[in-house]
């Protein structure tokens, strides 16, 4: 009975080993190709991978190999190009709804996104989204192109991904990313800050505690107004995007997407979730929570995102009403005494 | 006192063009603008890019009917002060006054101590609310709407005022004065010999007066 028991235990063991092997030759080989694959000087720009980026992204658990299976110990000085694998053979739903789009007959899948820098969509800043569009979308001709139906054109493009009306995309929340006066003068424009930019101010601190000052992964509206008042920050403001957290490839012109009620007669309630999104190292970008409805606070919570018809305030509705029903207690309340003693003034002109 | 009447050119044609076009922008204005802040509860103008392409040209056609305004009354007639700042003596006791004939003396049947000539248009409360509304309200209103229209343009001068929030905040609860004016404004308008003899003169240039008094 001991004999069949240790051959049971082998056979798992076996199995088990096996797996090691290869996940561990698996690992060792994408190391080994990036030892060559991220010096540029060693094997060109167009076959340079940054290491740090890719090593975050879902396709480096699968290694190299994963999708060039026919690279071989020997290369490349066995002369063959290493064979490349297709989106399709794993993102195969994705490519389908891709190429039945608009867009499919347009571009490929590498051409808006670098396998080996793939990313979530809530990692990718709403920036990013829109600096790939604007590499075949020249971004003028597309501000004069929507300039001829949407008001404030160039202010619609700066704060939305393209994506949030010519896709499918669902879910939208509105994502704030810190920006910074492209030089030391008050009247330069301003560019998404980056890292080191965040880092230089942060010191020692993690760059998130540039806002969220408690360290407690969530951003309270008296954080975010602390922020703004900072005079250190002067040259840095919370620039609000409304980005979706579900997409698709669908690439289409939704009907509702012409109706500006949309979004503007949303309402405060879709206002209500919102993140500061902050750069990492690795190029993708961070979320932190922020207190639900901050984004409609009146004063210095989000000073430079105002959504017509949706981040109303509700206590500034109260203030224009009482005003408005103030101009009413003249007719209201002197036209009443003014009947009551309409007999004073019989006969009196007036 | 004498009964017998009279007309008085009270109100030049710049003056009624400027006031019926203000009058027309200010309340597209105030329903356009009703809207664009409540667009899930108020739907007058069909779409709501419409309600915001007319509130725009209603903005700027109150800017344009303002400058009209100034102009003609500064430049053409010479009058703005005289008509529209309060002088001493209606400081001291004009504005106590009338505001003791609306509030009092109206009830009783008192005659209003303001008497009207193409001079001295306004009561010594019309000449303060008057220069409150075109030197404060009215301006600011517009130099808000203006910057609302040119976001990026002006983006450093919306920064300089605190953001582009505090600045819809300001236009928001300005609109609202100017609004609550309007209800008030009307009403008043209404307490002439008749209700429409304040209208009239509005409409044809000529009121009809008291031609001696006393």
């Amino acid at each position: 009975m001991r004999q069949p028991t240790k051959h049971m235990l082998l056979l798992p063991n076996l199995i088990l080993a096996l797996l090691f092997c290869i996940t561990t030759a698996g690992a060792m080989e994408s190391t080994d190709c990036l030892e060559c694959h991220s010096d540029a000087e060693m094997v060109g720009e167009s076959f340079t991978i940054n290491s740090e980026h890719f090593d975050t992204t879902a396709h480096a658990e699968m290694g190299c190999s994963g999708c060039h299976e026919s690279v071989t110990e020997a290369h490349p000085d066995d002369g063959l190009p290493p064979s490349k694998a297709s989106c399709k053979d794993c993102h195969d739903d994705v490519y389908k709804e891709y190429t039945l789009s608009l867009h499919g007959s347009n571009a490929s899948c590498s051409d808006c996104h670098n396998p080996h820098e793939a990313k979530s969509p809530t990692e990718v800043s709403g920036f990013d989204m829109n600096r790939q569009c604007s590499s075949c979308h020249d971004t003028a001709e597309t501000v004069e192109s929507h300039d001829q139906w949407l008001p404030q054109a160039g202010l619609h493009i700066e704060a939305l991904p393209c994506i949030t009306c010519h896709t499918g995309s669902e879910n939208y929340v509105i994502t704030m990313y810190l920006i910074k006066r492209d030089q030391d003068n008050r009247y330069s424009n301003f560019k998404p800050a980056g890292r080191e930019d965040l880092e230089r101010l942060a010191g020692e601190k993690p760059v998130q505690e540039l806002v969220d000052t408690d360290n407690n992964g969530l951003i309270s509206l008296s954080e975010l107004r602390a922020f703004n008042n900072n005079p250190t920050y002067t040259d840095m403001r919370l620039w609000g995007m409304m980005t979706p957290e579900s997409v698709t490839h669908s690439y289409q012109i939704l009907d509702n997407r012409w109706d500006c009620s949309f979004c503007h007669a949303s309402g405060p309630d879709a206002m209500q979730t919102s993140y500061v999104a902050f750069p990492e190292k690795d190029g993708t970008y961070n979320r932190l929570a922020v207190e639900k409805g901050a984004v409609l606070d009146v004063l210095n919570g989000t000073p430079d995102f105002y959504m017509m018809g949706a981040t109303r305030n509700k206590w500034l509705n109260i203030a224009g009403l009482l005003i408005i029903v103030g101009g009413t207690i003249m007719p209201i309340g002197h036209g009443t005494l003014r009947f009551l003693t309409r007999k004073n003034r019989e006969g009196k002109g007036h | 006192m004498s009964e017998k009447k009279a007309m008085i050119y009270l109100q030049p044609t710049p003056v009624r063009i400027w006031h019926w076009l203000n009058a027309l922008g200010i309340v597209t204005l105030c329903v356009t603008g009703a809207q664009i802040r409540f667009p899930e509860y108020v739907n007058i103008f069909g779409t709501y890019k419409a309600a915001i392409e007319l509130h725009n040209t209603a903005g700027i056609v109150v800017a344009i009917s303002f400058f009209l305004w100034i102009f003609y009354y500064l430049i053409v007639a010479g009058t703005l002060v005289k008509l529209y700042v309060p002088n001493m003596g209606d400081i001291q006791h004009g504005i106590l006054r009338q505001a003791l004939f609306y509030f009092f003396n109206y009830f009783r049947g008192k005659p209003n101590p303001h008497h009207t000539t193409p001079e001295n248009k306004f009561n010594p409360m019309q000449k303060a609310a008057y220069l409150v509304i075109m030197a404060v309200l009215v301006p600011l209103v517009i130099v808000s709407g203006i910057l609302l229209l040119n976001i990026e343009p002006l983006r450093n001068t919306l920064l300089m005022i605190g953001g582009l929030k505090i600045l819809v905040g300001v236009h928001f609860l300005l609109a609202c004065s100017l609004c609550a004016f309007l209800f008030t404004h009307v009403y008043l308008a209404t307490l002439g010999h008749t209700p429409f003899a304040h209208f009239v003169p509005m409409w044809t240039g000529w009121e009809e007066v008291e031609e001696d008094h006393h």
